[in-house]
Formats: structure tokens, C-alpha cells, sequence
């Protein structure tokens, strides 16, 4: 007897020093600052399910612990034996009906949860056309809401935005307060998108058109019912200008969460959710692409990388000259505005030094004030070169029937990898 | 008491069981009844008992197995980017971890249980098929053979002995890695090796252990029982087994089929699941949930058996509402085949059948709510001895709840969309299969054993397994809630440092040794029954039901004579009830029918060896492994032929009464 007492004693210790330390919960991924009407839905649902399962803890989990001690088998008792009464339908059927009811407390905000997040939104407000102000778009993606395209590969993702015509790979770059209509594909086995301070996940499964909406921040005209804001227009806007600043322009983390084989825990990604004006400069600095080395046009480049290769020097454009040639990268990677770097097995890099973080977020170069860390950069470009197989075990880059770097004979040596990472370091 | 069922009836012509001859077959061979060779008397056994032991041995070893396998997890993972084990084999690891769970150590204990007990429980001789019984435990053996002979390729492969070549040339992984429930298209032969086949084999090997089995418990429970033992009387443990059993022949058809159209495109290019040919990867989850979540249930049911077996004799009361319980565990056998889409929430249903589907999974609540309150009704007014089995029954209780809870979480389809494939899911299902279904297996452990044996326990170890389990268990996975909800993904064989991860991953490590460690008392304890000098008598626990009539161990025969149920708790209403109540007895003077063993059960469960590793290796181009396949085939339909041949055979026993 004495020893079910300690035990209880020592296991109710270890509950409570657990429950202490579960005290951050405000870190990259967590699903508890939910920073978007989706997350908040998921977080809300989640809250209530724990408000009620906690009631009905402490209410049977009370009786339970009260029976168990009040019946224990007391020494001093006689043995008798106890009534055997064995069923009572009047309590057995009012128990029944108190957990229906708790549950419907659950199900009816449930049902709601599941319409508000399972269709994009789709009023004016939301729609395309009606906030991007960066150039001209057709009319069918005016009277759409805005879509990003995420494409799984096996590890890393593709994030295209077809209304806009551009494209690239494992750091997305999201305006806030818009909601975004994200089509899921994936081209191999099923993957997860996971967002989880902005959205629960959706699969994305080959052959299969899924889709999820996500939004970073409300928008204004929510905010404001929200907040109830009395005062000026001017007032209104700067103090959503304020929250936005302070709660929802972020860097981001997400990650695949179905598992998708060797490299699955390596296959994370980032969202930047910016202002609209920082989005713009992104999309077009995008679609602009990128000038050959030393400000060369493409053409002059090539004519003299096909006839005179010699002639171009320094570490940018030897780098360039082994992307394009013993290295083997443009077969798989476009660079936006080289004309003979058009690839698409491999992640989009036009703009790759812009990135924080490289293989599909698994090696970083972010600072705390989110600048780039230049010289961590530079070890990242060249341990991933280096060692593929390592940082992402079972890889294409590294092994393609024939095509992937750890099959060049010689591999490339350090030089030459120094020599790349230059180049690479120098898309921006 | 009432001794006539213990009691030998007089016999007209008793015979000597020590000097028994074994009698011929039809075939003309001798059976090998009453034999002398321990090999050959467990070989071609067909006693259930020694069959549910068997299954019980097996399991606890792969028990053991599942264990090293999660604690080489555990310790991968207790820092970021740790490089213990490579990703490869992390996978291989997880994988291999919830089949051999699932498949090699939860159901055959639970099995082991359903087969010694039942047929006590029941006042029979035997199940209704012996040889079937012994097909079936055979052919389990069979199937964790195929599904975990991987391991030695594996280990071939790791000293540069054996590459694949053939069909899966290239994939060098021969433990399946895609997770026990194996999506595709992760499967197809583009992106898994011949792990992959050895985990079909397998499991479809183990398939057909589990509905041979079932079928057989089925008529066991319905033809088998004794005079007056009605349908209502039946210990609760006996009816949760009827409904799992129930739950085996509905559900498994399921997996059989995708195992089987997943075979077919693997091996003969079919286009069921890859999405090239124009499949569906999405009909994989359909049918292998429609059998996994049913699955969910065929591992709980028994454990709610068992406790619900455990709760009343420690309370000296009857179970509170018997037939609510017993029909509450019939509903969730019933809801159980509606619910399989809530673990595809995040597969994009649509919105009518993701709210359908969270609504009835909120309605499965209800009857497990409804055991809860009943198991505390039980205890309530009783006097609670704190027994080893009774420790573990109240610890389930606890922790099953807490199991629900976040069940009930993830039913709020919305609010599963952050918790799926998380580490939250992997806190949820471990506190109902540790928590609960273990906790209550070893609950059944510790009453059941001293019957099984005869041997009763020795000592207080049982106190520090009890603290060792429930403590690690929380330690484990109570911190998994966190993880997952703070975003740490399921499957991931590391992480980054700086996700606020770390600690969490500290402790569950730390707590897994701690729950590992009781799991090795709880071996050790086994072991010291089994060397216990103490004679544990028919009745050690002052219990209800009808297997604590008989002898402990029960004799070859299990009752010596038939015995008559007048009542629903038919041992305690015969030691306290009114005389009317009281056990009865069938007069067999004539002797005790038994069945025959057989070596062809044993035989042609053999058969699925070279079947399943013939097909398999044939994937990894082992040359005449294609031959292998049909000469198992071949086995198999001689092991069938012979078996219906030889005759059912069968004696007559006329034990004496002891001086």
C-alpha cells in the first residue's frame, strides 16, 4: 500500500515538472501563435477540444481517483462481501446523454471549421485582381484569387505562381493579409504541405489536384471588425500597418509532413511574408532573371564561352563555365535569363543568393535580423556540392542513372566546387 | 464450492494416460499422439493451451524485438542532427517497429490470451478446429519469419555480400521503409526495394493466420459453449473476442485485396496504385484503413476484455452494466468500419465527407466513454485489493482516457489538420497501445499466468514494472504533445537544433529506457513465476469466471467433466451464491473425446516460407527463388490434401482418479 503511494506521489511530481517545462510555446513551428485566420480556426477548435477533454479529466478523472481510494480494501474491514449490484440503466443512460452533449459542443463549431477553411475565399476583396498593382494581368487571373503552385519533388519543393509567370524553389515569397489559393502537386510520391503558424497541412499527392487556402495576417476589413477600431481612415490604416510590421511580417518555416522516404526529415521550407511593395520588387527582380558575369549580355557570353573560353576569367565566370559544362548543372536548373540554362528536374535558382537557406531549408545562412550570413552562404553552397549524398542521402543531384555530380569522373575538386559556389553566391 | 467439475467422473474403463498408444491416420501413418519427444508433442500439439502459450512466448520475444527497435529510435533522436543510424536505416527502423508491434507482438499476445483462455472460459475441451488453431499459430510464425528476413539480407548487403539485381536492381533496402502502413506510391518498385515484398508476403501470410483463427474462435464461442452457459452469461473477455474476431473476418478481406493488387504491380506491372499507368494512390489509403482502423480495435477490444475480466474480482463486484459494456464494445466493432477516412483528414475529401467522417468519430466517443464510466461504476462500492493485476487494470484505465482525449482532439478535422502526421499523432497512439493495451496485457499477465503455470508469483517486483511502465510511458509520450503541436513532423530520422525541440526529445529518450527498463523486469518477473516453488491452486485470485474452476495448469482435458453454468459470474456464484446457482455437471462416464494432432498443420504453414521469400527474392533477382514461390505453393496444397486425408482422427481419455 505504501509503495502505490509513492508511486502515485513520484509519477503526480514528474506530471507537474512536465507540464512546467512545456512553457515556450512561441517557437518557428508552432501551431500555437497562429499568425493567419487558418491557423487561428485550427488553434481555436484545437482549444475547445482541450477545454473539454480537460473538464471531463478532472470531472471522471475525479471520481476515479476518489472511488479508488474511499473502496480501497481497508485491513480493519471485516470481508464481507460488498452488495453486487451490477448496473444501474437510469445513470448508465444520463452519462450517455452528458457525453452527446459535450461532443456536440465540439462538433458544431467542427462543422463550421470545416467549411470556413476548406474553400478559398472568393469575394471581391480576394480576389487577384483587385489588390495586385504591379503591371498588367489577364482577365481570367484578375477574377481569380491569387494562386501559388507548390510542387513536391523528393526533397524539395517547387513554389510556381503561374498568374505572375515566375518561379522558384523551397522559399516562397507571400504578401500578407491576402488570402492564397495554393494548388498542391507533386510529381513522385505523396508529400504534406505544413505551414503551421499560418496553416494545418494538405497532402499533395501525385495524379490527385489538392488544394488548400492560406493567408498570413487578416486583412484589413477583418482586422478592423475585429478590433472594433474607432477613429480616422488614416488612423485605421497605419495602426493595421502596425500590427502587420509587428505580428505577421515574417520568415516563415514549414516542412513536408508525409513521409516520402530517405531524405524526408531534410525536406523543409520557408515562406517570406512581406508587404505588397516587397513582393512586387521580388516578382519582378524575379522575372527579370540575371545578366551574364561582369555584366555581359547572354549572347556575348556564349559566343565567347563557345569560341574563346579562355577568355573568361575570375572565379564567378570559371563557375560559370563548370555550371554550364563539366558540372552538368543547367541540364536540371534553370537561372532566370540564361538562355541555355532551362532544366526543370531540379529547384529553380534564379535569385538562389537571395535565399536564406539552401537544400530545401535544411543549411541556413540567416541571420537574426534576417540578412544573410555571406560566409556561412559560402560553406553552404560548397558542403552541399561537396557532399549531396551526405546533407540529402539517396539524392538525385548527387546520383541520376549517369547524371547526378557523384557520377563525374573525376567528382569535382575542391577548386572547381569554390569555383561554383562563387558563381552561385553571385545570383542576386 | 461446488467440486464436481474438478472431480474425475467414475470411469467404466480408465485407462493409463502415461502408457497411451497412438492409433494410425487414414493414410496409414501413425499420428503422433501421446508422444514422448517434447519436440514432436509441441510440434504437432493441437491443445490450445499450448498453442495460446506458444503464441504467448513469440510474442513477448517480438515484444522484446519492437522495443530495441523503438529504443534505437529514441536514442537517434534524443539531439538534433545526430548521425547514430543513417536515414536508411531510421526508416527501415520506424517501419519495422509498428509492424512488429502491431502485427508480431500485439495480436498474437492478444491471441496467446484468446486461445488459453477461451475455450476455458467457455467450459469446452478445445476450440472447435484444432488443427486449424495450430495452422494458424504456425502460419504467424511463417509470416514474422518472411517479413523479418530482411534483416539478414540487409546485413549481407552492409558487408558487401549480396546487391539486388533483377526487377529492384539498384535498391539496396531489403527492410521495408514505408512506414507500417506502406502509402503508395511509395511502394512501387520505382521508389522502394524488396523490403517491400517481404512486408507483402508477410503480412498477407499473417492474414491468413489471423482469419484462420477467427473463424475458428467465431464457432468456438457460438457451437462450443456449455449447458446454460447463454450468450449473455459468456465472460466479457470471451465476447470481446467473438467481436474482434468478428471485426479479423470484415476487415482483413480489405488488406488482402490492396496486398494483393500492390503484389500484382510490383511483380507483374499492374497499374492498381502508380499513377504513371493511370492508379490511384489514393485507393491504397481507402481500403488500408478501411482494415486499419477496424485493426485499431481488433488490438483494444481485448485489452477492455481483460480489464473488464480484471476490475471485478479485485473489487469483489460484478462487472457495473455487463450488457451496456458488452454492447458498447459491439458498437465500436460496428463504428469502427465507419470512421477509417479521419486518418486521411489532410488527403483532401472534400468537406461533406470530412465533416460525415468527424462526426462519427466523435460518436465513437460515446460507447468508449460509456466502458470508462462502467469500469469506474465496478470499483465504486467494492473493496479494491491493490493486486499486480489490479495495478495495471487501474493504470489503463487512467491512461486509456488520456489516449481518448486526444483522440477526441484529432475527431475536430480542422484541428487534426495541424495535429496529423505529427508528434502529437505518435503521443496519441501510444498512450492507448502502451497505455492501454499493453498496461492491460500485462494486467492479464500477471492474473492469468499462475492458471497458466500453476505457479504462483513471487515477490514485489511487479511494483517496480508497474512504476517503471507508467512512468516512462508519461515520460515518453506525454512530451510528444508538445513536439507535435509545436510542429516537430512524425518519420523524420533528425532535426534542426532551434525549433525548441530539443529538450522534448531529451526526455522522451531519457523516459523510453525507463519504460524499456520495466519491460525487462516484466521478462524477468515471467521468468521468476516460472522458477516459483509456490503452487498457485485453482482459485488464487478469489475470481468470477470459469476458467478458475479447473486445475491450475488445467489438465490435457481442461474439465474433467463438463460443468453446467446457472449464472453469469458462474465460479463466484458457485463459491457465494444461492444453490440454484451453483455449478452443475455433465455425466461423462464414458470417457473424454480429444482430437488427434498433426504434423500437416505444421507442414503446410511451412509451405508459405519459400512462397513468401521465393516471390520476394524473385524481386531482388535471386536466380530460382521464382521456383521457391511455387514449390511453396506445392507444400501448401500436399500439407491441405494430406490433412483432410488422414481423418480427424481422435481418443478417448478415461483418466483415474488419484488414489
Amino acid at each position: 500500500m505504501n509503495k502505490f503511494k509513492d508511486f502515485c506521489v513520484f509519477s503526480a511530481g514528474l506530471w507537474a515538472l512536465l507540464l512546467v517545462s512545456g512553457c515556450n510555446l512561441n517557437t518557428r513551428m508552432s501551431t500555437f501563435t497562429a499568425k493567419g485566420p487558418v491557423a487561428e480556426t485550427q488553434l481555436d477548435l484545437f482549444m475547445l477540444t482541450l477545454w473539454v477533454t480537460a473538464f471531463i479529466f478532472l470531472a471522471v478523472g475525479g471520481v476515479y481517483v476518489y472511488v479508488v481510494i474511499r473502496f480501497r480494501d481497508k485491513k480493519d474491514s471485516t470481508d464481507a462481501i460488498p452488495s453486487q449490484g451490477h448496473g444501474n440503466p437510469l445513470v448508465e443512460l444520463s452519462l450517455i446523454g452528458v457525453s452527446i452533449f459535450l461532443l456536440v459542443i465540439i462538433a458544431i463549431p467542427t462543422l463550421k471549421g470545416i467549411w470556413y477553411t476548406h474553400d478559398t475565399p472568393s469575394d471581391e476583396a480576394s480576389l487577384l485582381g483587385s489588390w495586385y498593382t504591379n503591371g498588367p494581368l489577364s482577365e481570367e487571373s484578375a477574377n481569380e484569387p491569387f494562386i501559388i503552385r507548390a510542387i513536391g519533388y523528393r526533397w524539395w519543393w517547387e513554389f510556381e505562381y503561374p498568374q505572375l509567370g515566375i518561379s522558384t524553389a523551397n522559399e516562397m515569397v507571400m504578401p500578407a493579409g491576402r488570402p492564397i489559393h495554393i494548388e498542391l502537386r507533386s510529381v513522385d510520391v505523396i508529400h504534406s504541405f505544413w505551414l503551421p503558424k499560418i496553416a494545418g497541412k494538405v497532402d499533395l499527392i501525385p495524379g490527385r489536384s489538392n488544394s488548400m487556402w492560406i493567408q498570413a495576417g487578416d486583412s484589413y476589413e477583418a482586422w478592423l471588425a475585429k478590433n472594433d477600431f474607432q477613429g480616422s481612415e488614416v488612423d485605421a490604416q497605419s495602426a493595421y500597418n502596425n500590427y502587420l510590421e509587428n505580428d505577421i511580417y515574417d520568415y516563415y518555416y514549414g516542412q513536408c509532413a508525409e513521409y516520402c522516404g530517405d531524405s524526408h526529415a531534410r525536406m523543409l521550407f520557408r515562406a517570406h511574408v512581406v508587404k505588397d511593395e516587397e513582393f512586387y520588387a521580388w516578382v519582378n527582380k524575379q522575372k527579370a532573371g540575371h545578366k551574364a558575369p561582369d555584366n555581359m549580355e547572354w549572347d556575348e557570353w556564349y559566343d565567347a564561352y563557345d569560341n574563346a573560353p579562355e577568355t573568361l576569367t575570375g572565379d564567378v565566370n570559371e563557375g560559370l563555365k563548370l555550371f554550364m559544362g563539366r558540372a552538368k548543372c543547367a541540364t536540371c536548373h534553370v537561372v532566370g535569363g540564361n538562355p541555355r540554362a532551362v532544366g526543370v528536374a531540379g529547384p529553380n535558382l534564379t535569385n538562389l543568393a537571395d535565399r536564406h537557406s539552401i537544400a530545401a531549408g535544411w543549411l541556413n545562412h540567416r541571420n537574426e535580423d534576417n540578412s544573410i550570413d555571406s560566409k556561412q552562404q559560402f560553406n553552404n553552397f560548397v558542403q552541399w556540392i561537396k557532399e549531396t549524398d551526405v546533407v540529402k542521402p539517396g539524392n538525385l543531384m548527387w546520383k541520376a542513372k549517369g547524371a547526378g555530380i557523384g557520377e563525374l569522373d573525376p567528382l569535382l575538386n575542391d577548386e572547381e566546387i569554390n569555383q561554383i559556389s562563387h558563381y552561385l553566391q553571385s545570383l542576386k | 464450492m461446488s467440486t464436481t467439475i474438478t472431480d474425475l467422473p467414475n470411469q467404466t474403463q480408465a485407462n493409463d494416460l502415461n502408457n497411451l498408444k497412438p492409433e494410425k491416420s487414414d493414410l496409414g501413418l501413425i499420428r503422433p499422439d501421446h508422444s514422448k519427444n517434447v519436440f514432436v508433442d509441441w510440434l504437432t500439439t493441437v491443445d490450445h493451451k499450448k498453442i495460446g502459450i506458444m503464441y504467448g512466448a513469440m510474442a513477448l520475444f517480438f515484444l522484446l524485438v519492437g522495443g530495441l527497435e523503438a529504443l534505437i529510435i529514441r536514442t537517434q533522436l534524443a539531439v538534433p542532427e545526430n548521425d547514430f543510424i543513417s536515414a536508411q536505416r531510421y526508416n527501415q527502423l520506424f517501419t519495422m517497429h509498428g509492424t512488429t508491434m502491431i502485427f508480431l507482438a500485439i495480436m498474437p499476445l492478444n491471441a496467446a490470451f484468446f486461445n488459453f483462455l477461451v475455450p476455458l472460459q467457455i467450459g469446452a475441451r478445445d476450440v472447435a478446429f484444432p488443427r486449424i488453431n495450430a495452422f494458424s499459430l504456425w502460419s504467424f510464425v511463417a509470416g514474422a519469419l518472411v517479413i523479418n528476413f530482411g534483416w539478414a539480407l540487409q546485413a549481407l548487403e552492409a558487408f558487401g555480400l549480396f546487391t539486388a539485381k533483377g526487377p529492384t536492381a539498384g535498391m539496396n533496402d531489403f527492410v521495408p521503409a514505408m512506414g507500417w502502413f506502406g502509402y503508395a506510391p511509395i511502394t512501387d518498385k520505382e521508389f522502394t526495394g524488396a523490403g517491400t515484398d517481404f512486408w507483402i508476403m508477410g503480412l498477407q501470410i499473417l492474414g491468413v493466420a489471423s482469419l484462420s483463427a477467427s473463424f475458428n474462435f467465431i464457432v468456438t464461442i457460438i457451437n462450443m459453449r456449455a449447458p446454460g452457459l447463454k450468450m449473455m452469461r459468456l465472460p466479457v473477455f470471451t465476447w470481446m473476442t467473438l467481436i474482434v474476431s468478428l471485426l479479423i473476418i470484415f476487415a482483413f478481406p480489405a488488406i488482402t485485396i490492396a496486398l494483393a493488387q500492390l503484389m500484382f504491380d510490383r511483380v507483374f506491372g499492374t497499374n492498381f496504385f502508380s499513377v504513371a499507368g493511370g492508379g490511384q494512390p489514393i485507393l491504397w489509403q481507402h481500403l488500408f484503413w478501411i482494415f486499419g482502423h477496424p485493426e485499431v480495435y481488433i488490438l483494444v477490444l481485448p485489452a477492455m476484455g481483460i480489464v473488464s475480466e480484471v476490475l471485478p474480482t479485485f473489487s469483489k463486484k460484478p462487472l457495473f452494466g455487463y450488457s451496456i459494456v458488452v454492447f458498447s464494445g459491439a458498437v465500436i466493432g460496428f463504428l469502427g468500419f465507419a470512421v477509417w477516412s479521419h486518418h486521411m483528414f489532410t488527403t483532401g475529401l472534400g468537406k461533406i465527407a470530412t465533416a460525415a467522417f468527424s462526426l462519427l468519430t466523435m460518436a465513437i466517443a460515446v460507447p468508449t466513454g460509456v466502458k470508462i464510466f462502467n469500469w469506474v461504476g465496478t470499483l465504486w462500492g467494492g473493496r479494491i485489493r491493490f493486486q499486480a493485476p489490479m495495478i495495471f487494470a487501474l493504470g489503463f484505465v487512467w491512461m486509456f482516457m488520456m489516449g481518448g482525449f486526444s483522440g477526441i482532439m484529432h475527431s475536430s478535422a480542422p484541428a487534426d489538420a495541424q495535429q496529423q502526421d505529427s508528434y502529437f499523432v505518435i503521443a496519441h497512439f501510444h498512450y492507448v497501445a502502451i497505455g492501454g493495451i499493453l498496461l492491460a496485457i500485462i494486467s492479464g499477465i500477471y492474473y492469468w499466468l499462475p492458471k497458466m503455470i500453476g505457479k504462483m508469483w513471487q515477490g514485489s517486483l511487479n511494483i517496480w514494472v508497474a512504476i517503471l511502465t507508467v512512468v516512462g510511458l508519461n515520460i515518453t509520450f506525454f512530451p510528444m504533445h508538445f513536439l507535435g503541436l509545436l510542429g516537430m513532423p512524425r518519420r523524420t530520422h533528425t532535426y534542426l537544433a532551434g525549433f525548441g525541440w530539443e529538450t522534448y526529445n531529451m526526455v522522451c529518450t531519457i523516459g523510453s529506457y525507463i519504460l524499456g527498463l520495466g519491460v525487462l523486469l516484466l521478462v524477468v518477473d515471467i521468468v521468476r513465476c516460472f522458477r516459483s516453488k509456490e503452487a498457485a491452486g485453482n482459485d488464487p485470485w478469489d475470481a468470477r469466471t470459469l476458467e478458475w474452476a479447473t486445475t491450475s495448469p488445467p489438465q490435457v482435458y481442461n474439465f474433467a467433466q463438463t460443468p453446467v453454468v446457472n449464472a453469469r459470474d458462474a465460479l463466484w456464484a458457485d463459491k457465494y451464491g444461492p444453490e440454484e446457482r451453483k455449478l452443475g455437471s455433465v455425466d461423462e462416464s464414458h470417457g473424454i473425446h480429444m482430437p488427434s494432432q498433426s504434423w500437416m498443420p505444421l507442414v503446410a504453414s511451412c509451405g508459405f516460407i519459400p512462397l513468401g521469400l521465393g516471390l520476394s527474392l524473385m524481386q531482388a533477382g535471386v536466380p530460382f527463388s521464382g521456383y521457391a514461390a511455387i514449390l511453396g505453393l506445392v507444400i501448401i496444397t500436399v500439407g491441405v490434401a494430406l490433412w483432410a486425408l488422414e481423418g480427424p482422427g481422435g481418443y478417448h481419455l478415461h483418466p483415474q482418479k488419484k488414489a
